[in-house]
């Protein structure tokens, strides 16, 4: 995914950054009604009407409505050179301090080759004084402010927003308000019945349990269907870079 | 301001009733860039095309299926999975409290703000906002919103009730599924490196932080429009620490960081 070093002072640990999280959503492929064969994103040109490999696919800035100025790997990764291949612990923080509308998206870290000592160091210590190393670093256009956990052992990073993105909440929170006793009362009862450990894991999608149960029912009553078995591997090129086209354009259609 | 109304609801836990509004806490703005044709720098599409004949498949010829094994689908129905969608309701259902620092930021994502709704009148508002503040509960509720099942935590954040959507159990992977291996530190060295990380902490400040790179990728942006060239820097890399290097590196920090 992404292999560089992270960095506290005078030390540097090789790492590899891991996904967190998996979508526990229940995955449909999309068919092709008359011969049901998968259907696979690509890249289409409307100009020349055609596929486009990804080795002929660039990234553009639009400058104006269909104008795009076009920008090149290195020269993104040129914009912050020392960012690009190192997380930089800057300071360390008490991880209470961290406001956690500030959490965006978690990765882990995985140590690299030679790199297994220094990071149960860092985990460990971190664990000890309940600290959190704060970082910049890019990935592909994107800088990002993170916040490196010690989790069970492990670092995990967890990207966070800047606080330009966290928006003011001046009026919504009710003025100085008089708090009714009674109802306070009877809310704190409540509270306190229902205090249990947290555990999340008794808490499942809802919707996942009756797609589940929807699929169960159908597999008894319908046979699966067959798709027709290619000749050749898709030869559309590295894998990988597929995967991160199809990234930046999810990017893209996300935008708010 | 904070962006507008979202959605509403109300917070429901034994014999109490909030009505709130949700407002999102977070909006991001970034550079972005589209995928283009090398040779003639036309904007390109996304398309589905069926792998087996190569060709676009129009959206009146797809259909969805569930793989069972592999090259083999079960068709299913955009009707039946409609009638998969959550019921539509206004509830928010606290299940239980727990103490706040338990819940791993890890299944934390995405924060809204609470807006006690003056449509309604609304007791219980304040209340519930000290009393979680006070006891550093959090409320763990589900709610379905736009069609979706969500999980949360209910919290306060001075005055205000907050929040936060959280991912189910399942799709956080657990930091065991790394496989670490076992590594002795010695003593020595966790001593030095908690000095160390004593000496460097400093106070959580995030407007400190400002998105550099977005501005240096402005400027990127304006000075190729301009048709000026571009100096490429190559990026930095660290050279690793190496284990047995580890102990002199720390005392090396320790002592620069004093």
């Amino acid at each position: 995914m992404w292999d560089g070093t992270i960095s506290f002072s005078l030390v540097a640990i090789p790492v590899r950054l891991v996904k967190a999280v998996k979508p526990g959503r229940i995955t449909f492929r999309t068919l092709h009604r008359a011969d049901y064969s998968p259907l696979a994103r690509r890249m289409f040109c409307p100009e020349h009407e055609q596929i486009v490999p990804p080795d002929e696919i660039i990234r553009g800035y639009e400058l104006a409505p269909g104008r795009y100025l076009p920008v090149t790997d290195e020269e993104l990764e040129s914009v912050s050179p020392e960012r690009s291949r190192t997380i930089e612990i800057i300071d360390f923080i008490d991880l209470d301090e961290v406001d956690p509308v500030y959490f965006d998206h978690p990765y882990y870290l995985a140590p690299l080759k030679g790199g297994e000592k220094a990071y149960r160091l860092l985990a460990e210590v971190m664990r000890r004084t309940n600290k959190a190393g704060l970082a910049k670093f890019v990935m592909v256009e994107r800088e990002y402010l993170v916040a490196v956990v010690s989790m069970e052992g492990a670092l995990a990073m967890i990207t966070l927003h800047y606080s330009e993105e966290v928006l003011p909440d001046n009026g919504i929170a009710p003025k100085e308000a008089k708090l009714e006793a009674v109802e306070k009362k009877r809310m704190e009862r409540s509270i306190r019945n229902m205090t249990a450990e947290f555990d999340p894991a008794k808490y499942a999608d809802l919707r996942r349990e009756k797609v589940v149960d929807l699929l169960n029912l159908k597999m008894k009553e319908q046979a699966p269907v067959e798709a027709p078995v290619l000749e050749e591997e898709e030869g559309e090129g590295p894998a990988d870079l597929v995967a991160a086209l199809e990234e930046i354009m999810r990017e893209v259609k996300n935008k708010p | 301001m904070p962006s507008g109304t979202i959605w509403k609801g109300s917070i429901h836990f034994g014999d109490s009733h909030v009505p709130v509004k949700l407002h999102s806490a977070v909006k991001q703005e970034r550079i972005q860039f589209h995928l283009l044709h090398r040779s003639d720098r036309v904007r390109l599409h996304q398309q589905m095309i069926c792998a087996y004949e190569n060709i676009p498949v129009p959206a009146e010829d797809q259909i969805k299926g569930f793989e069972v094994e592999e090259g083999k689908y079960l068709i299913v129905d955009p009707e039946e999975l409609e009638l998969t969608t959550p019921e539509s309701s206004r509830m928010i259902e606290v299940h239980e409290f727990v103490k706040s620092g338990q819940i791993s930021p890890l299944f934390l994502d995405h924060t809204y703000y609470l807006e006690p709704d003056s449509d309604i009148k609304a007791p219980g508002y304040s209340e519930l906002a000290e009393l979680l503040r006070g006891m550093d509960a959090a409320g763990i509720c589900t709610w379905t919103m736009r069609k979706r099942s969500y999980l949360g935590a209910l919290q306060a954040s001075g005055r205000m009730l907050r929040l936060c959507t959280m991912r189910y159990a399942d799709e956080v992977l657990t930091a065991a599924s790394l496989e670490l291996q076992e590594i002795d530190v010695s003593e020595k060295e966790l001593k030095i490196g908690s000095d160390l990380i004593n000496q460097l902490t400093a106070p959580f400040e995030p407007r400190k932080f400002v998105n550099e790179h977005q501005q240096r990728l402005q400027k990127l942006i304006d000075t190729k429009a301009r048709g000026e060239k571009v100096v490429l820097l190559r990026p930095r890399t660290l050279r690793p620490t190496p284990p047995d290097e580890l102990l002199q590196a720390l005392e090396a920090s320790l002592k620069k960081a004093a």
